[in-house]
Parts: structure tokens; C-alpha cells; sequence
């Protein structure tokens, strides 16, 4: 569950690129600031954690994601703040929850 | 009565006891009992998933001693291409003659392997050899566009190295049904390029290597043992 | 790492998490999250740690005993390889072998000493249960005698556990008490070696799979059961395709798909098979009289000798010395033909059986384990294959050899060698007064202290429990709560109130659930010992982890308790040397060309060394002239007062139970490769639980047509002891024949053992596990 007012905010989401850009969705994330990126081997999907130092950065990578053209979802998988240590939810909880960033 | 003949029928008569003589005892010399070839009270059944392992264990020598082909054809990805999801009967990707719709014309060259010099390819060997109606499931494809765009997708196929230590041998991550040869597909130049084993002249493969079950739930004592019927049982502190 | 660091790590795994549960089987490379066999957390890398060493041990499972080399980082074994070192394995393992480290990291390892009060197991400080232990113990030889109180081992006891046990109960506290679980599982083979030859434990060695040119495996699923050794065999016949392995067996299994035939006979019928092998081999002539007369004599025991059913149940076989025509003339009721209407093997498979013995240029070796020994005629059965080989001179040569496998990785080690019997020292009988002496000098002892009488063997033992002879019972080791036969009356008996039961383990079992005290216990590698193999191949390993919590060596266990009774003059080493100083006192017993053991270095330095270690060089092969010292001539058997190798004439005689119109089915119990005995340890190694997490019954496919059953569907099964229901299995792992069922024992929710019989072999005390009837029906 994503908590709105969380400073420095840590991220992590399931990308998934558009149909055979999986090498052109990685270059573009990785090229994002506070961005790390792990492509799954035998998948075109990856795995996409973010790290900003505050809300105002996080709103602007927001923007950023939604323009990078190799993109096809994002689904939010976890949030956490580094203001208190708040575990990520239970698995399942955090598929239904996961919000769409298409 | 000429003196001669005689002697000359002495000596052939002599001569011919001899040879009864020296035959007939090179003869009893030479005999070892008869090896009566035994016949058995209940053939040996098959049990596919023991038997199967192995199957065509004589060629696992030969493996051995076969370099790994350099530039191999058979990847992963080629495997997987011409399977519609992981465990479905390969495609041919190559003309067929109509006429050979049962089992040994495949088998010439997908019984035993070999290379093929119009593919410039090893020819995979099917792990199942006794199933003689090959294009019941195998069907050829002609390449042409689709009919109507289609949305399948496929499950991942099994992952590599998925083994519970490193350097444990890796467990089996596939159902052998149809697929108990191992020596099939992971030995021989025709085996795919990753999957190909380091060790073909080690034949009983499930000595090492376990059928993951990966459904069941992990190991936990049994809270009340369970009672035949009409008996009453204690408790485990 | 900083917390950042951390955080994103968390949020990472949380995605790989995800994406692993939407996509089965998908795979991310950076930090090989690989989901491993049996699920749990994801295998880390071979840590980038300079100082993991990989160090040598023997395996901790069965009786072929393979060199393993275990990964040890940062205070945790991470890894095993098979140790290219070992010619006994020469760098393989099997599928138990190459996970086996991971049965020490169980999640409810026990790590505190326990006590049961009021009902309840309580935690206690490992020092309360000790001086408890030692304080009970001391009371109820107070109260009932010395012989009221009892210690139950193991095959999988180190040689030093197994000698401070026996130098405890029988030198220091005078009770021939003290019995092991090899009891259940080489007791025939012993006395089979006993009664034949004089001397324990195989003549020949491993060596001779790479020499002999037939392998006939008699009533042993060799492939799953010693798959390494099995390996062996197939690598033999791989180079050498004229090579033969038949299998001579009851039911189909992995091992009849490998071999180039199987033969399948009626359960107990090996008895007369064999007979009939040597009535062909005498009939044809195939008799190697030169050896026959130079270096065996022949003998004849007493006949219907009963099963063992009643308590207290006491044999003294009768022995005469016969000759040569007498032994033919007692031949003469196993003709083939006779023992094919018996047997259900055909006159010509019998034929050709023989004529592989009798071929004088094939090298044969046999090789047998549970089939013989878990038999109510199992010392007969070991005479029997002896006389085939006897007869022909096969035998103490390379690759001609009748090679007894061992079950546990030290049912010869400890239990044999050291003794740890009711009527065995480290050297010799309880009854030879030279043995009391030389025991009582050893140890330090009056000899009057060592009892000369033999009190139980195991099944009474556990009887005399349940009569209350018996009231302390201190077990280590082993699970008989799930391995005795006729399972309820041992549970029952244990269970009765004034029978104190101490058990030393490293999981919970059904033995710890009926314990009064529960010590916690080092396991393997987390303490310091050796192990004795199948080819008398002694293996040492260092320690090389920690215990867990409290957890403790059952050698130091003993010693503890030991020095609590008063008894610190007999156990006075410091724990830092204890165990060299426990070897240099136990070789002592072994010296002599006939058995002298390594010394300490050779054995931490070598991958293990067979015994005799005569002057530097193992022995090989025993009783031949040109390879052991002990020897004299080209063929000695000097285990025998004649100096020759015995052939006992043993008849064919039914087991007690057999199939009937209330139970018609043949009961047969037996393991699997991935399973170790009753489970404790394999079933918390994931890889193992998930490749056969439950007990099952093998059904024959006509059988289950007749019964309506279908494969997975449940089944009862039934004995006159008790019933259970299972699971069927058709066609899976292996097919017993038709009017017969098989089922592992290494489940402890499915106790097998509820329905077994406790008959024996009147000889040796050990039970049949593969013969009762019982009925199937659909549940």
C-alpha cells in the first residue's frame, strides 16, 4: 500500500514492456534517475525499484515513467519510507492492490 | 595275394582308426555342457519412469567421449520455439512426406540421433520410441500468415539452476511422463545446448537428481497421529 | 549495507516475489533468485567467502559409506561434493548424499535438553538432565539390579559413541544390557559370518566390483538402496558389455529395469533357491574339489527352530560334523524341479543361475542386504550363499566374492567391532573368559564386573521393557517408535508408568514422544568421530560446525553421565582429545594381523582405511595367503578352529505367517533412495520431502483391477497386529508381484510397523520386515 507523505520514498513494480521492446524498456528505466533495474531472464518482464530523496522527485519520475514510449504497465508492488521501517504487505495484498500506471 | 595290398590296407586301416582316434578325442575334449537359454516364469514388466532411465544405456559410453558440438543450433530458445508452451510435442520444422505417418521412417533418424548434413544439425532423439504413431501428435508447419492474431501466452519454462545448494545436482523440474529417457534429451551432440549433461556415463540419473514435487507442503510432524478405525490414540505433547 | 540498502533490497524481493507467483518458473540473473527444489528461500551464491574450505567426511546415511567433501562457511555447511578422493565413491554421491548437510538446519532442531513433568516436556538446563539421567539410572540399579536398567544404540552411533557405551554399561556398570539397532538390520549377516567362517564381516572389498564378471543380487533393490555401489556396477558393465547383472528379488524395482534379467521367487523361497544352486553345481560336476578339500568342512544344525513368537524365547543350535556325501545326500530333496514348484522360478532360470557359479572362467560376486538379513531364517540364508561360493572356490579372491552390504554407515564400525551387543566385548564374547580379561585389563576393571551371560537381544529387550525387567531405558540414535515390529505392544510397553526412557536425538520423533528426558543432540559433523563402512573401511572426519543451542555428542553424553555415577577413573579424558585418546584405548581390542585398526593421523589424513592396517598396508582381501598377513598358505580361514571355511547344510522351512484366506496377501516393508530409515532427517531436507513426501502401497495392477482400486485412491490394509490406510500405488517406483503389497517405512504418520510381526531368526535375534500376510480392500 502506498503511503501518501512518506519521505524518501522506496519503490519496486512489475514493468512490462510492449510486445519484443524488452532491451529498449530496460535502457530507458536505467537511464531514469534513482532507478534500478532487473530483467527477468526468461520473461519480458522486469522487476523496476525506485529510490528518491523526496516527494517532489517521486512526482516527477511518475511523469517521466508515464512518457518512456517502451512502457507498457507498471504495476506497484511495494512502497516503503524510510521514516519508519514498514515491511511491504503481504504478497497478495499488494497484487490486488497494485495500481496501474499505464 | 600280393604282399603289397595287404600292407597297403593294414596302413589305411590304421590310418583310419587314427583318425577316429585323435578326432573322436579332440572331440570329447571340446564339449562344454549345452547353455540351455533360460526362459522366464513372468516377463519383466516395464515400469516406465524406472525403465525409461535406462534406455539406450549403451550409447552412454559413446556420449561420453563426444566432444560438445561447436556451434550449436539446438539453443533453448530454438527448443522452446517449437513448442506451443513447455511439455507440448515439438513441431516438425521440416518437410514430411505424407506417406510417413507412422513411426519407423522418423525413427531412422530420430531413434538413435546422428547428423544430418541437409540441417547441418544433429537430429534430436525422442525420449519415447515405443510410441509408433509420431504424427498423431507431431504435425509440420507450412508457414504461412495467420488466420486471426492470437493472444496465447505461454508459462515460463522451467528455470535453470535450481538447485537447493550450490553445486547440488539440480532436481528435475519437468514431469517425466513421456519423458523418462533422459539420456534423450540431455546427452548426445543433439541434446539442447544448456541442458546438455556434463556426466552421460553416469546412467542411473535419479540417483542424484529428485522429481520436484513442488505442490506439496513442506514437511511438518502430525499433530495426532491417525486412528485405525475403532481405536482411540493419544496425543503428541 | 545501509538501511537504504536494505530497504530496497526488501522492495526488490517483493517484486521478484510477485512476478514468481504470476509466472511460475520465471528466473531473475542478478542475484540468482532462482526459486530452489522444494521451495523456501531462494539458494544463496557459494558465498565469496576466502575462507570456505571444503572438508572431508564420510556420508551420514548408509552402509556404502562415499567420501563427501562439505563446504563449510562462516560457521554453516553451505555445500557438498562428492570426494574425488574416495575410491569408494571416487567423487559421486546420490540424491541423500549431496543434500545431506541441509538435515541439520530443520527449523525444529532440538537444541534444549527436555523433561517431562506432570505429563508435559518442559526445557531444561542440559546439566539438570543429565544429573536426572545419572540419578535415575543409579536408582534403579538400586532398586532392581544392575539388569533393570538398558541402553539401545545405533548403526549410526560413532566407534567412540558405541565404546564409551559399552565400556559404560558393561565395565562400568557390569549389565550385558546394551544392545543396537544393527540388531534389526546385520544380525543375521553376522552370524552368518560367525557360524561359516568364525570372523565378521566380508573377506573381500569394494575392489572386487572392478574384477568380477557376474553380479547377482540376491533380494536387494542394490539400485536405490547402495546407489552408488550400483553405479559401480553399471560403470563395470558399460566398459565391459559382456559384464551381467542379474536380479534375483521378489518384487520389480528400479534395480530389475537396469539389470540384464530379474528373477522374481516366492518370499523365504531363497532358501531353497540356493540349495538347489549347489545340488546343480555338485550335479554337474562344477565342484572345485581341490578347494573343497584343502580348505572346507562341512556341517549340519538342528532343524525347525521356531520364529521367536513367545518372549523369552532361547535357541543353542546343535552342530555335527559331516562329510562331503552326507552334505550331497541332504541335497537331494533341492533338485530343480522340486524347487521350481516351490520357488516359482523356472528349472532352466535355476540352471542358468548355477552355471554362471559354475563357469569356472566367470568371476561372480554376490551381493545382498535386507532380503537375507530381515529374515526369519537369516543366518541360514547367509550359510547358504557362502556354501555356493565355497563350493566352487569362488570366494577371498578379486572379484569373486559373497558380499554382505551393510545397511547403516556404521553398523560394522560401531556396532559389530566395538560390540555394542548383548553378548559381544570390543573383542570377542561376553561368554570367552579370555575376552572378560582382556577387557577388564583394558578397561581397568575387576573381571568379575563383566557379566559372562548374554541377557536380550533387541526384541526381547524391548519385551522385557514392556514386562518391566527392564525400567530405564536410555536410547540414542535411532527411532524405534516407528522401526520395532509389532509396533503397539513396544509403544504400549515404553509408555507403562515406571519405565523411565531417556533418548538422545536431533528432531523430534515418535521416541522422543514418549520420553521422559530428551537430550539434545550434535549431529555428524557437528562433532568429531568415524564411522566403519560395508568394506570395512574405517572414516574419520573432524568437526567441523558448532551444535545448535545445547545439543551435545552422544560420546559425551555417556561420559557425563558416567562420570555422575562415579565413574570418572574409566572416563578421564578432557573433552579437547577425548576422541583420539577413545581410539588409542579401543585399537588396543583390534591388535593383531586380524584386525589391527589405523592409527589416529593415518585415518584424519586418508579417506579412510580398511582394516586389518597391517604394517602400513590394508588387507585387502582376507584369508587368502598372497594378500593378508594373517594368512598362512593360499587359503586360511582362521576364524575357524579347523582353519577351514564352513558349509552348513540349512533346509528350506516356511515362515510363520504366510497368506491365507483371511489375510491372502504378502506384506513386504522395505525404503525408498531418497528416504533414510524412518524419516527424521530426510523429510526435513525439502529437495527429498518433495521428490516422495508420503507413504504408499505398491498394488500389483490385476490386483487393484480385482479390487476396484485405482492408483492414488486409498487402500486398507489389514494384519492380524493392526491396520492402516494408504494410498495406492500402481506402477510408480516398482511393481511387487500379484497377491503382493510393499510399503516404505519412512513415514511416521503411516506406521507400517503396526502390522508386522515380531518373529526372528532364532540365531541371531534379528525380525522378518518382509513377510506377513495381510488383506487389502478398497477404504
Amino acid at each position: 500500500m502506498l503511503r501518501r507523505g512518506a519521505p524518501m520514498p522506496i519503490k519496486s513494480y512489475l514493468a512490462y514492456p510492449v510486445s519484443g521492446r524488452l532491451d529498449e524498456l530496460a535502457a530507458a528505466l536505467r537511464r531514469l534517475p534513482g532507478c534500478e533495474v532487473i530483467p527477468a531472464v526468461n520473461r519480458d518482464l522486469l522487476v523496476l525499484v525506485t529510490d528518491s530523496p523526496d516527494e517532489a522527485a517521486e512526482a516527477a519520475l511518475g511523469l517521466e515513467l508515464a512518457e518512456v514510449p517502451a512502457l507498457q504497465a507498471l504495476a506497484l508492488v511495494a512502497g516503503l519510507g524510510d521514516a519508519a521501517i514498514d515491511p511491504a504487505p503481504p504478497i497478495s495484498s499488494a497484487r490486488h492492490s497494485s495500481g496501474g500506471r499505464s | 595275394m600280393n604282399r603289397s595290398r595287404y600292407f597297403l590296407i593294414g596302413l589305411a586301416v590304421l590310418l583310419m582308426a587314427a583318425l577316429v582316434a585323435v578326432a573322436g578325442q579332440s572331440l570329447i575334449a571340446g564339449r562344454e555342457p549345452a547353455r540351455v537359454m533360460p526362459v522366464t516364469a513372468q516377463a519383466t514388466p516395464t515400469l516406465p519412469t524406472e525403465a525409461g532411465m535406462y534406455a539406450r544405456v549403451a550409447r552412454a559410453a559413446d556420449y561420453a567421449a563426444m566432444p560438445a558440438e561447436p556451434n550449436r543450433k539446438r539453443t533453448r530458445e530454438a527448443y522452446y520455439a517449437r513448442r506451443a508452451y513447455p511439455g507440448a510435442p515439438p513441431v516438425i520444422p521440416h518437410p514430411v512426406d505424407e506417406r510417413q505417418a507412422f513411426g519407423k521412417a522418423c525413427l531412422a533418424c530420430h531413434g538413435e540421433g546422428g547428423w544430418v548434413p541437409r540441417f547441418e544439425a544433429y537430429a534430436p532423439v525422442t525420449p519415447h520410441p515405443e510410441m509408433a504413431s509420431c504424427r498423431q501428435c507431431h504435425v509440420p508447419q507450412a508457414g504461412q500468415p495467420a488466420f486471426r492474431a492470437s493472444d496465447w501466452h505461454t508459462p515460463a519454462p522451467p528455470a535453470l539452476k535450481a538447485a537447493a545448494m550450490p553445486g547440488s545436482p539440480p532436481p528435475i523440474p519437468h514431469a517425466l511422463q513421456m519423458r523418462e529417457n533422459c539420456r534423450a534429451c540431455h546427452a548426445g551432440p543433439g541434446a539442447v545446448d544448456v541442458l546438455r549433461t556434463t556426466h552421460p556415463q553416469r546412467v542411473s540419473c535419479r540417483q542424484c537428481h529428485a522429481l520436484a514435487a513442488p505442490a506439496a507442503e513442506a514437511f511438518a510432524r502430525p499433530l495426532t497421529l491417525p486412528s485405525p478405525p475403532g481405536e482411540e490414540r493419544e496425543k503428541t505433547p | 549495507m545501509t538501511r537504504r540498502d536494505l530497504l530496497k533490497s526488501m522492495a526488490a524481493a517483493a517484486a521478484v516475489s510477485a512476478a514468481e507467483a504470476a509466472f511460475p518458473g520465471i528466473v531473475f540473473p542478478a542475484q540468482d533468485k532462482a526459486a530452489p527444489a522444494g521451495g523456501g528461500p531462494p539458494a544463496p551464491a557459494l558465498p565469496n567467502d576466502p575462507n570456505l574450505a571444503w572438508k572431508k567426511t564420510p556420508c551420514r546415511f548408509c552402509g556404502v559409506g562415499c567420501g563427501l567433501l562439505v563446504g563449510i562457511s562462516n560457521g554453516r555447511a553451505v555445500a557438498v561434493k562428492g570426494d574425488p578422493a574416495s575410491p569408494v565413491n571416487r567423487g559421486l554421491a546420490c540424491v541423500k548424499g549431496y543434500h545431506s548437510v541441509m538435515a541439520l538446519y530443520g527449523k525444529d532442531r532440538l537444541t534444549r535438553a527436555m523433561v517431562r513433568k506432570d505429563g508435559k516436556l518442559v526445557p531444561v538446563p542440559m546439566k539438570e538432565a543429565l544429573d536426572l539421567v545419572a540419578s535415575k539410572m543409579a536408582e534403579t540399579i538400586k532398586s532392581h539390579g544392575k539388569d533393570a536398567v538398558a541402553m539401545y544404540g545405533s548403526g549410526q552411533w560413532t566407534i567412540p559413541d558405541g565404546y564409551v557405551a559399552s565400556k559404560f554399561m558393561k565395565g562400568a556398570i557390569g549389565t550385558n544390557n546394551l544392545e543396537g539397532n544393527a540388531r534389526l538390520c546385520m544380525a543375521s549377516a553376522v552370524t552368518g559370518f560367525m557360524t561359516s567362517f568364525g570372523l565378521d564381516e566380508p573377506m573381500g572389498c569394494y575392489e572386487d566390483i572392478d574384477h568380477a564378471d557376474v553380479f547377482v543380487l540376491w533380494g536387494n533393490n542394490m539400485a536405490e538402496m547402495h546407489p552408488v555401489l550400483f553405479s559401480r556396477l553399471l560403470e563395470r558393465r558399460l566398459k565391459n558389455p559382456d559384464v551381467k547383472i542379474i536380479d534375483l528379488a521378489t518384487r520389480w524395482t528400479r534395480t530389475s529395469m537396469a539389470a540384464d534379467r530379474s528373477i522374481l521367487f516366492k518370499p523365504q523361497t531363497d532358501l531353497a533357491i540356493a540349495n538347489a544352486i549347489c545340488h546343480e553345481i555338485i550335479r554337474n560336476d562344477w565342484v572345485h574339489a581341490g578347494f573343497v578339500r584343502d580348505h572346507v568342512s562341512f556341517h549340519e544344525g538342528k532343524t525347525n527352530i521356531g520364529y521367536g513368537l513367545e518372549d523369552k524365547f532361547t535357541f543353542k543350535d546343535e552342530p555335527k560334523t559331516v562329510g562331503f556325501e552326507r552334505y550331497r545326500e541332504l541335497l537331494g530333496d533341492y533338485t530343480v524341479e522340486k524347487v521350481e514348484a516351490l520357488s516359482g522360478v523356472p528349472a532352466r532360470e535355476l540352471r542358468y543361475l548355477a552355471s554362471l557359479y559354475g563357469d569356472p572362467k566367470k568371476k561372480v560376486m554376490s551381493l545382498w542386504c535386507m532380503g537375507f538379513n530381515q529374515h526369519t531364517r537369516g543366518t541360514w540364508i547367509n550359510n547358504l550363499v557362502y556354501n555356493i561360493h565355497l563350493l566352487v572356490g569362488k570366494i577371498a579372491t578379486p572379484g569373486n566374492s559373497p558380499f554382505s552390504l551393510t545397511g547403516q554407515p556404521s553398523a560394522c564400525g560401531t556396532v559389530r567391532e566395538v560390540g555394542t551387543l548383548t553378548q559381544r566385548l570390543p573383542h570377542g564374547d561376553v561368554t570367552e573368559e579370555k575376552a572378560r580379561k582382556l577387557a577388564a585389563e583394558i578397561w581397568g576393571v575387576p573381571v568379575e564386573r563383566i557379566a559372562p551371560k548374554p541377557t536380550y537381544h533387541t526384541v526381547e529387550m524391548f519385551r522385557a521393557v514392556d514386562r518391566g525387567d527392564i525400567r530405564f531405558l536410555w536410547i540414542q540414535v535411532t527411532n524405534p517408535m516407528v522401526t520395532m515390529p509389532k509396533l503397539r505392544r513396544y509403544r504400549d510397553g515404553l509408555k507403562k508408568d515406571d519405565r523411565f526412557i531417556v533418548v538422545s536425538d536431533v528432531y523430534p520423533t515418535p521416541t522422543t514422544d514418549v520420553a521422559d528426558v530428551i537430550l539434545p543432540a550434535a549431529c555428524w559433523i557437528e562433532r568429531e568421530g568415524m564411522f566403519g563402512n560395508s568394506e570395512r573401511r574405517t572414516q574419520h572426519w573432524d568437526r567441523l560446525l558448532p551444535p545448535p543451542g545445547e545439543a551435545m555428542s552422544d560420546t559425551w553424553q555417556i561420559i557425563e553421565v558416567a562420570r555422575r555415577m562415579g565413574f570418572e577413573k574409566l572416563f578421564p579424558w578432557p573433552e579437547a582429545t577425548h576422541i583420539p585418546e577413545i581410539w588409542k584405548e579401543y585399537t588396543r581390542f583390534q591388535a593383531g594381523p586380524e584386525h589391527e585398526m589405523a592409527p589416529y593421523d593415518e585415518l584424519r589424513r586418508r579417506p579412510g582405511v580398511i582394516w586389518p592396517f597391517v604394517n602400513g598396508k590394508e588387507t585387502k582381501w582376507r584369508y587368502n595367503g598372497q594378500y593378508d598377513p594373517a594368512a598362512k598358505g593360499a587359503f586360511d580361514f582362521y576364524g575357524k578352529p579347523d582353519r577351514r571355511a564352513w558349509i552348513w547344510f540349512r533346509p528350506y522351512e516356511a515362515p510363520p505367517e504366510v497368506p491365507d484366506a483371511q489375510y491372502p496377501f504378502w506384506l513386504n516393508t522395505g525404503r525408498v533412495l531418497e528416504h533414510w530409515h524412518t524419516g527424521s532427517l530426510t523429510r526435513r531436507i525439502p529437495v527429498l520431502h518433495q521428490a516422495v513426501p508420503a507413504a504408499y502401497v505398491e498394488l500389483h495392477p490385476t490386483d487393484a483391477q480385482r479390487l476396484g482400486i485405482a492408483n492414488g485412491q486409498r487402500v486398507r490394509l489389514t494384519s492380524r497386529r493392526g491396520a492402516l490406510v494408504l494410498p495406492a500405488q500402481i506402477d510408480g517406483r516398482a511393481r511387487p508381484p500379484e497377491g503382493q503389497v510393499f510399503v516404505p517405512f519412512f513415514d511416521e504418520a503411516l506406521l507400517i510397523n503396526e502390522l508386522t510381526l515380531d518373529a526372528f531368526c532364532p540365531i541371531s535375534g534379528q525380525p522378518d520386515y518382509k513377510k506377513c500376510a495381510v488383506k487389502v480392500e478398497r477404504a
